[in-house]
């Protein structure tokens, strides 16, 4: 598609651009990395572990070897010879890039068959034995505290983050992090409260299931290697890649077309290593993809314990709170550390709270590997803390949207870290919620056996730091404009944004800006594309790149002598006397950002907050326990939106996928830690005949001022308060309270009939 | 254990060799490097793989390639200019990531052809063989509206 | 195919049907239907003759997985792959459908339930395939196909539950709870001359659920499985009184 370049007055940002690849991806044509193929590739199939915790005694890949079209067959050994401890992770160097010596789950990848057919590769792994020697195994989180199944038997934090280092050479431990913090006097103000409250919640654990199942491609020389990835972090893999073999990062090429959802999964190291070496040791590129049912054994969301207690004085106010959060990372840590602790300085909520005590454990179990899964251990942590607030506020009398207005974290107040919140609309949208499910007024309680509720929720994140991000803001000889920047699009619409972000600099239509695409080689660092971090890190990257770019282009006019108005094409054919060079503006952006102390206490804890607030209307029917959402409201503090439709259907898609993790979806293990249900025929997604009635979204008005032109993230904000809206609604509809996800049917009914 | 088959493509006579266990989808990307048919659950479920066969959408997934002998198959890459299904997927946002796309483009084309002034609820039946992870649903439907108001011309 | 792809099954030789002329709906003696094995499922449901004189059979066809394997997946193998999670033995088994099975023994005509032995099991013998069912005219009676799935919508049934009323009598069929489609004779003897009457069906309900035998699996338990068939026979009768036909 022929796109010229408008130089335009009107403003770009504000405007509701279509998704600049629309073209790509109506017809088929967008290139994801599932399309490559390059000349003489092998194709990768993975060998699974068959127990849930066990030493490795034998691996027998001779008959495989021997069938008819197998290139090769690699374990754990073969890659030791190439990379000599060949363990990966960005909190801990925890995980083989095949399994050795040990296997921690059931799933694991053991050991891999190459062949140019993948029919024939995937048919020798069939011939593969594998002995084990069965180990005691953990599943639980909360057991894993105290279990003597111990999953690895020593620690190796990788050494990025200060609060990890401690942990280095510990034993006979699953837990791999602890975070404490402490403000005020939580014990002493909860004895003195003058009613207390204590619940415990629990979340199941599920999977992100892109449509497009994690691939890599590897390509390589003797000095050079390039991987093809669907990575929402290619700085992170070319870092890590480059680690594991010994080389600088400038002979690890990692690049990053569109990719057919991310939501987590595709971060970090995942089959990136494992391509990389066989390539290396094949001297033949090498591809793996994954299928829908491999894509549960290799990444998930964390299952998680929550115990909450609250001591409230008579006037309904919130005096203090107790959190102990306990996160079922599985086998490997993957980012479950920087959850535990990120996140976990928001457990007590968006509430003015002085005493304050949270104590928040990442744990090793013998299941997948949990990680972040769009919100970051948010949506964990708010389905606990407002189902605890609705439970309060119902037991004090109390109506549940007065009781939160009582406790409020308002702009200007301490949040639990003592970091004072700015620009975080948590009234305004906890008000929008109420004014559109007209909570004021009476509702329609159904009769006979559908009965109706409604629920409210709000929560709030902190927006991981420090992280930076680079970019470059070309404008070529002929005005046309070519933003460089390692922020990967894997829906959420980014290239559209930053093109905006840049046009609104440069007054040059956003459909006419071209984005390049991840490319290590190409683009500049960026931490990776994560926690709604994005618009805001990059944005403000592109910003300061394209305000570079126009501030040389001013100097040429001013030195040439030209007019202040003078066209871009003038500029150049002045300079060089004729159609010729370019101007490259660059820009970085790093936030403050100060660590917590021994305390847990920072006064700059994050760059800024998401808040989402979630109303809902549903009806339940008490003869089956299904529950039928009729309305969901979800509102959200964005600051000033970018692109008004973007945002509206990023609130949209995340509470539509929040619905599914709050009401059937749950990966189902049976005793010895085997996956029941790995596939899409078992594990249940929402489909079109499951979403509301109605879905309302909403940005508030509101501004984040240290963000580009007012903005920040939004990816993740729609998930984070839909689970305990939903339970308050029930609460409502038919008075029984679930303290668990997935709220099924028959957890419904169940809960009911106890009632009874 | 490879034959040979003929078939239509895309309005094209064309010829391949396929494998008894080949599917549709491995023969569109391996013997003709079209890929936005593509795999996701493999099952028959999400509609990412749809294919039409003769007229009928087919979930390319699970058809065995050497069943369109003497058929006439065609992929969202048939065509030139973007149709009213298209567009209207533009101008409605009915996609994110854009894996799912050309499952909902194709078998939209088919409902409005069987239904040209469809529903909400036969919108949802009809299209919930396809499965978006994004959550384009609303937008989707909304989609599906305009393109059937498009292909009415108002 | 299904168990074809996931390895289930590895067939050295597939056998195509396709070309054997069994893809034809039409009308037999007697108002009954005949329906060619080959049909597809989405011919079926697009059928005017099926609309106009059996249309708990358009309707649970709607339902029926999805339109693209619809498209694909045939009367035949919907009927002899014996998963009792499928849609269409329990209902055809209640409209006393007959399947016509062909085999080197030569033709025999055998009612649809006596198609299933257990779970994924059927009782073709070597050789025999299905060449075509009869489905008998509705008339007088009224029936209707529920479907409860406890996960998301588009799932596999947890329960399928299909009634036809004949005058006072009714006949009910379960299925996908149970291991293969099962007949609730208790609760059609409660349910005798009572079929408005809301204690019988409770009471019914409360004998269907103890008369099958069911198994707790990914759809849930035994016990909610019971419950749903009590709830789900009193309202599939209800839907079958008030179904226009
Ligand atoms: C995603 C998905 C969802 C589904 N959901 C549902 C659902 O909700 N409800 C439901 O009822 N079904 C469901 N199905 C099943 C589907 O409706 C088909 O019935 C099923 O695929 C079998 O039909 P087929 O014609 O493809 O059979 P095939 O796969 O061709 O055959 C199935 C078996 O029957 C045998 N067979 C086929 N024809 C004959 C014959 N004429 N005589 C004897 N044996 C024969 C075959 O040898 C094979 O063993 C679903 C399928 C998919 C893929
Ligand atoms: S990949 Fe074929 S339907 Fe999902
Ligand atoms: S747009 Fe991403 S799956 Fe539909």
């Amino acid at each position: 598609m022929k796109r010229a370049t408008q130089s335009t007055e009107t403003p770009q940002v504000g405007r509701s651009v279509p998704r600049l690849e629309s073209w790509l991806k109506v017809t088929g044509r967008a290139e994801y990395v599932h399309n490559l193929r390059l000349p003489g590739m092998l194709y990768g199939k993975i060998f699974r572990s068959s127990v849930a915790h066990g030493r490795i005694k034998r691996i027998d890949v001779s008959a495989a070897r021997a069938l008819g079209g197998v290139h090769s067959v690699m374990t754990g050994e073969d890659v030791r010879r190439l990379v000599p401890d060949p363990y990966y992770g960005p909190a801990f160097h925890d995980q083989p890039v095949l399994a050795l010596d040990k296997v921690r789950y059931v799933g694991e990848p053991v050991a891999v068959v190459l062949a140019s057919d993948p029919h024939v590769a995937e048919e020798a792994t069939h011939l593969i034995v594998a002995e084990y020697e069965a180990l005691p195994a953990v599943y639980d989180e909360v057991a894993a505290m105290t279990s003597k199944a111990i999953v690895h038997d020593v620690l190796k934090p990788a050494g990025t983050f200060p609060d990890l280092k401690h942990f280095k050479g510990r034993t006979d431990t699953n837990v791999a992090l602890d975070f404490h913090l402490r403000r005020g006097d939580a014990k002493k103000a909860l004895a003195g409260a003058h009613r207390v409250f204590e619940h415990r919640f629990r979340t199941q654990q599920v999977m992100h299931t892109p449509l497009e199942p994690l691939v890599s491609v590897a390509e390589s020389t003797e000095t050079s290697l390039t991987l093809h990835t669907a990575s929402q972090s290619p700085s992170f893999v070319r870092s890590e890649v480059a680690r594991l073999l010994g080389w600088p990062e400038n002979r690890v090429r990692v690049r990053v077309p569109y990719m057919g959802g991310g939501f987590g999964a595709k971060l970090y190291i995942k089959l990136e290593a494992l391509v990389a070496v066989l390539s290396l040791l094949t001297r033949r590129a090498v591809k793996i993809s994954l299928t829908m049912e491999e894509q549960f054994f290799t990444i998930t969301k964390h299952a998680s314990t929550f115990r909450i207690k609250s001591g409230v004085s008579a006037d309904g106010r919130i005096v203090a709170r107790e959190c102990e959060v306990w996160w079922n990372g599985g086998a490997y840590a993957d980012i479950g550390p920087r959850i535990t602790q990120k996140s976990g300085f928001t457990a007590p909520g968006p509430y003015d709270i002085d005493n304050v005590l949270i104590d928040s454990y990442a744990l090793y179990t013998n299941l997948p590997p949990a990680g972040a899964l769009r919100g970051f251990g948010i949506p964990q942590l708010v389905w606990a803390y407002e189902s605890h607030t609705d439970m309060m506020a119902r037991a004090l009398g109390i109506d549940p949207v007065e009781f939160r207005r009582r406790n409020l974290l308002r702009d200007g107040r301490p949040q639990a870290t003592g970091t004072v919140m700015r620009d975080a609309a948590i009234e305004k949208v906890l008000e929008r919620v109420a004014v559109l499910l007209d909570w004021k007024n009476p509702f329609d309680r159904g009769s006979g056996a559908l009965r109706r509720g409604r629920g409210i929720a709000v929560g709030f994140k902190a927006c991981v730091s420090p992280t930076t991000s680079l970019a470059a803001v070309n404008v070529n000889a002929d005005g046309s404009c070519i933003v460089y920047c390692s922020t990967t699009d894997m829906g959420q619409g980014s290239d559209t944004a930053m093109a905006q972000i840049a046009g609104e600099v440069l007054n040059m239509a956003a459909e006419s800006v071209t984005v390049v695409h991840s490319d290590t080689d190409v683009t500049p660092y960026d931490m990776a594309t994560l926690g709604s971090r994005s618009l805001f890190h990059m944005g403000n990257a592109v910003k300061l790149a394209a305000e570079d770019a126009k501030k040389k282009l001013d100097q040429l006019r001013n030195e040439l002598g030209l007019p202040a108005d003078a066209e871009i094409p003038d500029i150049f054919k002045r300079k060089y006397g004729m159609q010729a060079g370019n101007v490259v503006g660059t820009g970085s952006y790093v936030p403050t950002y100060k660590s917590p102390d021994e305390n847990g206490l920072t006064d700059s804890a994050t760059p800024f907050w998401m808040v989402g607030g979630t109303g809902v209307e549903l009806e339940v029917d008490t003869e089956t326990g299904r529950v039928r959402i009729t309305r969901l409201v979800n509102v959200a503090d964005v600051g000033t939106p970018i692109n008004p439709r973007i945002v509206e259907t990023q609130l949209s898609g995340a509470s539509i996928m929040q619905l599914g993790f709050t009401l059937h979806e749950k990966m189902q293990f049976d005793a010895d830690g085997q996956l029941r249900n790995a596939s899409l025929a078992e594990y249940k997604i929402p489909g079109l005949l499951d979403i509301p009635q109605e879905i309302v979204n909403e940005a508030v008005v509101a501004e984040q001022k240290t963000g580009p032109f007012g903005a920040k993230g939004v990816g993740e904000t729609g998930t984070f308060s839909v689970s305990p809206a939903i339970a308050n609604a029930i609460e409502d509809a038919v008075g029984v309270r679930l303290t668990s996800l997935p709220m099924t049917p028959e957890a419904v009914f169940m809960q009911l009939q106890e009632s009874k | 254990m490879r034959r040979e088959i003929r078939f239509r493509l895309n309005g094209e006579a064309v010829s391949a060799q396929v494998a008894p266990h080949e599917t549709l989808v491995e023969l569109l990307q391996e013997g003709f490097g079209l890929y936005g048919a593509r795999e996701s659950c493999g099952q028959g479920l999400c509609g990412c793989c749809t294919v039409l066969v003769d007229g009928r959408a087919v979930s390319g997934c699970l058809y065995l390639a050497s069943l369109v002998e003497d058929s006439d198959v065609r992929t969202i890459e048939d065509g030139g200019e973007l149709d009213a299904v298209q567009q209207a997927f533009i101008e409605a946002s009915g996609f994110q990531c854009g894996f799912c796309t050309p499952g909902f483009v194709l078998m939209t084309r088919q409902l409005l052809d069987e239904i040209p002034d469809p529903s909400e609820d036969d919108i949802k039946h009809y299209l919930s063989g396809n499965l978006c992870r994004c959550g384009a649903y609303p937008e989707i439907i909304a989609a599906v509206k305009l393109a059937a108001r498009k292909r009415k011309g108002v | 195919m299904l168990m074809m792809k996931a390895g289930v099954l590895r067939p050295a030789r597939l056998v195509s049907l396709r070309k054997l002329n069994l893809d034809s709906i039409s009308n037999g003696k007697d108002g009954v239907l005949v329906v060619g094995a080959m049909t597809t499922l989405r011919e079926l449901e697009r059928s005017a003759a099926v609309k106009e004189g059996w249309p708990v059979i358009t309707r649970a066809l709607r339902t029926l997985s999805n339109v693209r394997v619809r498209n694909v997946a045939t009367v035949g193998g919907a009927l002899a792959h014996a998963d009792p999670h499928m849609d269409l033995p329990p209902l055809l088994s209640a409209l006393g459908a007959r399947a016509t099975i062909a085999g080197p023994q030569g033709e025999r005509s055998a009612p649809i339930e006596s198609l299933y032995a257990g779970y994924l099991e059927n009782t073709l013998r070597r050789g025999e395939l299905i060449t075509h069912i009869e489905i008998p005219p509705l008339g007088k009676r009224r029936a209707a196909y529920l479907k409860c799935t406890t996960r998301s919508a588009d799932d596999w049934p947890a329960l399928g539950m299909a009634v036809v009323l004949d005058g006072g009598e009714a006949r009910i069929w379960v299925s996908a709870a149970t291991d293969k489609p099962t007949r609730l004779l208790a609760a059609e003897k409660i349910l005798k001359g009572q079929i408005t009457d809301e204690k019988a069906l409770r009471q019914a309900g409360a004998a269907a659920a103890e008369e099958v035998h069911i198994e707790s699996d990914l759809h849930g338990s035994a016990d909610y499985k019971k419950q749903l068939i009590r709830v789900y026979l009193a309202r599939a009768v209800h839907e079958a009184r008030n179904a226009v036909h």
